[in-house]
């Protein structure tokens, strides 16, 4: 990167015998380009995934760090307890819930709005505000709208629709924790879809709309040959987006529930965070982190392979 | 179908009444989508702006003169709320800083340079979306500890850019491959180095790439809760948004509707952003930057 630094063109600089060196000046200078972010890669991925694997090789308590070697103790109690089978179950549950209804509502919203023609910039102001604003106001909300005293959502639904009981509190209830942990991420993550989609639509010129209705397609014939295919790309990226972000949310179920009531809301997430600050169990944690993390490789992986969506995304052009 | 016949409709319905169909059909559509979608933001303003007595056990959907407050936005004031705040503030630009410079400088890298492996580290950048925070956080915490960076914001700042990277080093790659490689060479011509023109030709060019890759950052810093827990444990010296859930367990006093007043002043910058910065969010996108 140095060499590349400044007008170094003029004189007083450091003569490179680039033509005598085994390597071109471009692929060192490429090579430097990427180096920060390889650098940033190995300090904030590599490192803590290998640091991890051998922390799950230890017992270690979380605030007296003194290692001591256990082999495989800790994989053979992580798929021993319960917890875990029972986490990784609600895990699944909230990531394909969550990810199927956002993308139904994501899709629907991109597709409205990329038709609407008056208002258009306050409505992707309003879509846009979902996604920038932080969760934690999401669930402080949430957590208002559900409260039995004076929330507005507890009192419909005790009152009105009669789900719950007056005084109960519905994310403190095994039957409806789950549900609303899905439905408020969805007010949150469904924008996520919509970006996505709403920028593939926009991409369609509207030449192909004109020719199709030259030739006498009717607006589903147009929707299936035209708009799908052209979507069909992203929405592959963007399930598997967000199929992993649901997985591996933490910070909506931790601020509205804490896992609770019980284990209801419980994921791997919610398990392994547990694990280190309230079993003070930091090997054990560590291990729970290496399971997930190979859970979504391999889920990535076989995505990539059936569909490849880098590559699928780049030639839709 | 041939072309005397005006095209039919799905449901068998004409072609003037399908569109009478699908036009109030939006027009619904579009009702539910601003109803949903700005209730909560409505719902949070006007309990903002209720005495706090009053929100803590009524349903209310209006502040009406009589319990209109302007008091709970003292709760900025504190000096732990307001702490909390300045972190999250600091964190998010110490984010979109090293965001914008890393990965204008790798995707110029990757789109005007050839070096052997280019397109695979492109590839393998894509597994940056894998990193969870929680399974990154937890060992991370005690590498942190060990060096020093534990309960630092720029330990978080670092956190976050690794995170924001694949997304952003996809844009700007993307982006920059837009742009003709023409116009460089003609600063080259006039006798510009490589770095001339990256300077004074692309960047001003990527400007919509860079205000995107830079909302998109400050979105995750923003937003960013698992790191900030983790890795700024003390409460005294973390971000908003863990700081302010440890409020609500810890504080002798502090009524829902000082919640509601910090969130909203909290939500301003991201609304103001969503307006006036939305047609670089979807410039950003339309390059594909995945």
């Amino acid at each position: 990167m140095a060499s590349e630094t400044g007008e170094s063109i003029r004189p007083g600089r450091a003569y490179i015998p680039w033509d005598d060196l085994p390597v071109k000046r471009e692929t060192v200078a490429g090579i430097g380009t990427v180096l920060p972010v390889v650098v940033l890669y190995l300090l904030i991925a590599v490192l803590p995934v290998a640091f991890a694997f051998w922390a799950s090789l230890h017992e270690i308590h979380t605030l007296n760090p003194e290692w001591q070697w256990a082999g495989l103790a800790n994989y053979r109690e992580v798929l021993n307890i319960s917890t875990f089978w029972g986490s990784l179950w609600r895990g699944i549950v909230y990531m394909v819930g969550s990810t199927l209804l956002q993308l139904a509502v994501g899709l629907w919203m991109a597709l409205v709005l990329n038709r609407i023609t008056r208002g258009q910039k306050l409505l992707t102001a309003v879509v846009f505000t979902a996604y920038l604003i932080p969760t934690i106001i999401v669930s402080l909300v949430a957590l208002r709208v559900f409260d039995p005293a004076g929330g507005v959502f507890q009192m419909i639904g005790a009152e009105w629709l009669g789900l719950w009981g007056g005084r109960e509190a519905p994310l403190g209830s095994r039957d409806w924790a789950m549900r609303l942990l899905i439905l408020v991420g969805t007010w949150k993550f469904a924008v996520f879809v919509t970006i996505f989609t709403l920028a593939q639509l926009r991409a369609i010129p509207d030449r192909f709309y004109e020719a199709a209705k030259v030739c006498g397609a009717n607006r589903w014939q147009m929707f299936r040959d035209i708009t799908l295919p052209r979507l069909m790309g992203i929405v592959t990226v963007v399930v598997l987006l967000r199929s992993v972000f649901m997985f591996n949310k933490f910070d909506i179920i931790w601020q509205l529930t804490e896992g609770g009531p019980g284990n209801a809301t419980t994921t791997l997430p919610v398990l392994a965070y547990k694990t280190v600050y309230t079993d003070q169990a930091y090997g054990l944690a560590n291990a729970i982190a290496v399971v997930m993390f190979l859970f979504l490789l391999a889920s990535a992986i076989i995505y990539f392979k059936l569909f490849n969506p880098s590559e699928e995304v780049e030639t839709t052009t | 179908m041939s072309q005397s016949e005006p095209p039919g409709g799905v449901f068998g319905l004409s072609y003037d009444r399908e569109t009478r169909v699908i036009e109030s059909l939006k027009v619904v559509s579009t009702a539910i989508i601003v109803l949903v979608g700005a209730w909560p933001i409505y719902w949070m303003t006007q309990l903002a702006f209720t005495e706090y007595e009053t929100v803590e056990d009524t349903v209310t959907v209006f502040p009406t003169p009589d319990i209109f407050t302007l008091d709970n936005f003292n709760v900025l004031t504190e000096p732990e709320m307001y702490t909390y705040m300045f972190n999250t503030v600091v964190v998010a630009i110490g984010t979109i800083v090293t965001v914008v410079l890393v990965s204008l400088i790798a995707g110029y890298g990757l789109a005007r340079l050839d070096f052997p492996q280019k397109e695979n580290f492109a590839r393998i950048l894509l597994i940056g979306y894998l990193f969870s925070p929680i399974v990154i956080g937890i060992p991370l915490y005690q590498i942190w500890q060990n060096i020093g960076l534990l309960g630092t914001r720029f330990g978080l700042i670092i956190a976050l850019s690794a995170i924001s990277m694949p997304f952003a080093v996809w844009l700007m790659w993307k982006y920059i491959m837009t742009i003709p490689e023409a116009h460089e060479e003609a600063a080259w011509v006039d006798g510009a180095s490589r770095w001339r023109g990256f300077r004074d030709v692309v960047v001003p060019q990527c400007r919509p790439a860079i205000i995107a890759a830079a909302l998109f950052a400050f979105a995750l810093a923003w937003n960013d809760f698992t790191f900030a827990q983790i890795l700024l444990p003390q409460t005294d010296t973390t971000t908003f948004a863990p700081g302010i859930l440890r409020a609500m367990g810890q504080a002798q006093f502090l009524p829902q509707a000082y919640l509601m007043a910090i969130s909203l002043a909290m939500t301003l910058p991201p609304l103001l952003f969503a307006y006036f910065m939305q047609s670089y969010l979807l410039k950003g996108f339309q390059v594909r930057a995945l």
